[in-house]
């Protein structure tokens, strides 16, 4: 019982220790809680950067209300201009039309991502876009100003020689970096010689492929990319994109078109979004670099601050070793200041990620047109802030006994 | 806590038998050196791997050499000698700071190598008090915790300790000043705050070194004031090269180059 209470007395002394040396060096544990703050920022912001990836690219394929992707081959980035996908699937019409017929499917809409030229002037300067092809009015286009394509008479049954609507769809990205609204006209074409000679004019704005690729994008009847960058031989398509009926199973209809075409793959959308993650394995190894550098950095950061705040005050506790104060107050005492600025640390970097995401999801989203690009979830915070408190707790109690271990008259 | 005590050796002849008769009735030294050398080593030692890439020994450095000197209880003893003469370390070695590499070092009689860096820790805390130039008070507490923190580790009930601190405090013309950090005392309110500090134990040695090479004259010689005050029964151990430090002492020990030149009372 005397013994208890003779520990619970030191471990008192010890947090009055503690409280004395953070009150006192006030900017000292302003400065080293700023420090933990930052360090728990970075990483809650590079793991929600990670988080971000995963859960926008999942978000803009469920926004493309679509059911199904099929793709021939890779659906990997183009590396050329402005990218695009790998156009792998040929005869997309056709194939669209097979499986159109299917029972269970409502439409099938080849889609195609191209690179362009795309200019103001004939001759002034180009700058490279993804060019986007959809069929018919492109019903599947969100238009949130002006108006819709009106058709894709130029297919006229595979001869190409139906009249051209020259009708683009921009998002903002575009019209910002060419200075262009609805009513403009603008050139484009998949070789600066076919964007010279082909002549579109701007109906209307849609956010939907800016938001699915995150790069500035323009729409146009899928017959005229095909026509601009000669490609009405093969007629190519990123994907192929189905609607089941309503009521239809869509893991039933998969199911049946896989057996049906079996030389094409064919995905839900979380299946489609994995397998374009898995192409991207530089893009996944980044940010999974970034998330354990977040943690690295996190880490050695909050363990060189707090190293730092117990050896200022080694001379200190080498004096009182020197006079037979015992390790274990000391090291007791460094751990309390240890505990209180990661957790104080901590909570400031929690209290500050809200508001920086907010600032780098704004800033995302004006320059690459992705909402939501950084988001955060309990248990990032949580990890950050334990990583705070535990980092910065063993950091102090190494420090301290460190300085407790070394002989005083080193320090003194 | 009482020092363990060591097997002292067996008189090896009829004269020092005799000698230790006479003796019998002489309370023994505080503390003693016996034929104590330091080295030390400059540098790290280069390791089994550094040997094989061919690096050096470091450099060894002898602080002090064959040095022999009792400390007895009520005496003030100065340590003399120009920097690097040696005070320093034989003032560590008396305090158990530091062991010697050859000799031995006995406090009442218990030869300090006897005990481990914890018993050593602790026989400092309970016998020894430790004034230092530079003071090394914990700027965060007041003068009074700052007096009071050893008693934490003798498990004395908090009431004691401010008790006891408020009267050492007021013993070295601090009582009014208790409640004042250290950055709100003077260098010479400063140095009071450590002797009292290193008196809170009431230990059976008190060592200082260079206790007022941070004062002015006239704060040093109030600090001087106090440790004649506090020698009592207790035994003071200088280390100075300041002539009016050393005045105060009964015995100046004189070194030169770690070899103690004088052993004179004053």
């Amino acid at each position: 019982m005397g013994g208890l209470r003779a520990a619970l007395g030191r471990l008192r002394v010890a947090g009055g220790i503690t409280v004395g040396q953070l009150r006192h060096h006030r900017l000292r544990l302003g400065l080293a809680i700023i420090g933990v703050g930052l360090a728990v920022l970075a990483m809650t912001l590079l793991a929600g950067v990670g988080m971000g990836v995963l859960e926008t690219g999942e978000q803009q394929f469920e926004a493309a209300d679509r059911d199904l992707w099929v793709t021939a081959g890779e659906t990997r980035l183009t590396p050329a201009g402005g990218g695009g996908f790998e156009n792998s699937l040929t005869d997309s019409r056709s194939v669209a039309a097979e499986m159109e017929g299917q029972d269970g499917v409502a439409n099938a809409v080849p889609l195609a991502f191209e690179t362009v030229y795309v200019g103001t002037d004939s001759d002034g300067d180009f700058q490279t876009f993804i060019g986007t092809g959809v069929p018919g009015t492109g019903s599947i286009v969100q238009v949130s100003e002006g108006e819709r394509l009106s058709g894709d008479p130029h297919y006229a049954e595979g001869s190409y020689d139906g009249e051209r609507t020259n009708e683009v769809l921009i998002d903002e990205e575009t019209a910002r970096a060419l200075d262009i609204e609805i009513g403009d006209t603008i050139h484009a074409g998949g070789s600066l010689a076919a964007a010279r000679n082909n002549e579109f004019t701007v109906v209307g704005v849609s956010p939907t492929f800016e938001r699915m690729l995150g790069a500035p994008t323009v729409v146009m009847p899928l017959s005229e990319l095909h026509q601009a960058t000669g490609t009405t031989q093969t007629e190519p398509a990123t994907f192929i994109t189905i609607t089941v009926e309503d009521g239809a199973d869509t893991d039933a209809v998969q199911t049946a078109l896989s057996e049906s075409h079996p030389e094409y793959e064919i995905r839900s959308n979380q299946e489609q979004l994995e397998a374009v993650l898995e192409e991207q394995i530089l893009v996944l190894a980044a940010g999974g670099a970034l998330i354990v550098l977040a943690l690295v950095a996190g880490v050695a950061l909050t363990h060189t601050l707090l190293t730092l705040v117990i050896f200022q005050q080694r001379a200190a506790f080498a004096a009182l070793s020197a006079q037979g104060i015992s390790s274990s107050l000391l090291v007791a005492s460094v751990v309390g200041q240890g505990l209180a600025i990661g957790l104080i640390g901590g909570l400031v970097g929690l209290v500050l990620t809200p508001p920086a995401v907010e600032l780098l999801n704004r800033i995302a989203a004006a320059v690459v047109g992705f909402d939501g690009l950084v988001q955060t979830a309990p248990e990032i915070l949580a990890a950050a802030l334990a990583v705070a408190i535990v980092i910065g707790t063993i950091a102090a109690a190494l420090a301290g006994w460190r300085v407790s271990r070394t002989p005083p008259l080193e320090h003194l | 806590m009482t020092p363990p005590s060591s097997a002292a050796p067996a008189p090896s002849d009829d004269g020092a038998a005799t000698d230790a008769r006479e003796h019998a009735t002489d309370p023994p030294p505080v503390v003693r050196a016996t034929d104590v050398t330091k080295i030390y080593t400059r540098g790290s030692d280069p390791g089994r791997i550094g040997r094989l890439l061919g690096r050096p020994d470091a450099p060894k450095v002898r602080a002090l050499e064959s040095a022999s000197v009792a400390i007895e209880p009520g005496e003030i003893v100065g340590l003399a000698g120009p920097s690097g003469s040696g005070k320093s370390t034989l003032l560590h070695l008396l305090a158990g700071l530091e062991l010697p590499t050859e000799g031995t070092v006995t406090f009442q009689e218990t030869d300090l190598e006897s005990l481990s860096t914890r018993q050593r820790t602790r026989l400092r805390l309970e016998h020894v008090g430790i004034v230092f130039q530079h003071f090394h008070l914990l700027e965060s507490l007041s003068a009074r915790a700052n007096v009071a923190l050893p008693l934490v580790e003798l498990g004395v009930r908090k009431r004691d300790r401010r008790e006891r601190a408020e009267r050492l405090l007021e013993r070295v013309g601090l009582g009014d000043r208790t409640g004042h950090r250290p950055g709100e005392l003077s260098g010479g309110e400063q140095q009071r705050v450590a002797i009292a500090r290193a008196l809170v134990t009431d230990p059976t040695l008190v060592i200082a070194d260079e206790p007022t090479g941070e004062l002015d004259t006239e704060t040093g010689r109030r600090v001087l004031d106090e440790f004649e005050r506090i020698a009592d029964d207790r035994a003071v151990v200088l280390a100075s090269h300041d002539r009016p430090t050393l005045e105060i002492a009964d015995r100046i020990v004189r070194l030169t180059d770690g070899t103690i030149r004088g052993d004179d009372e004053t």
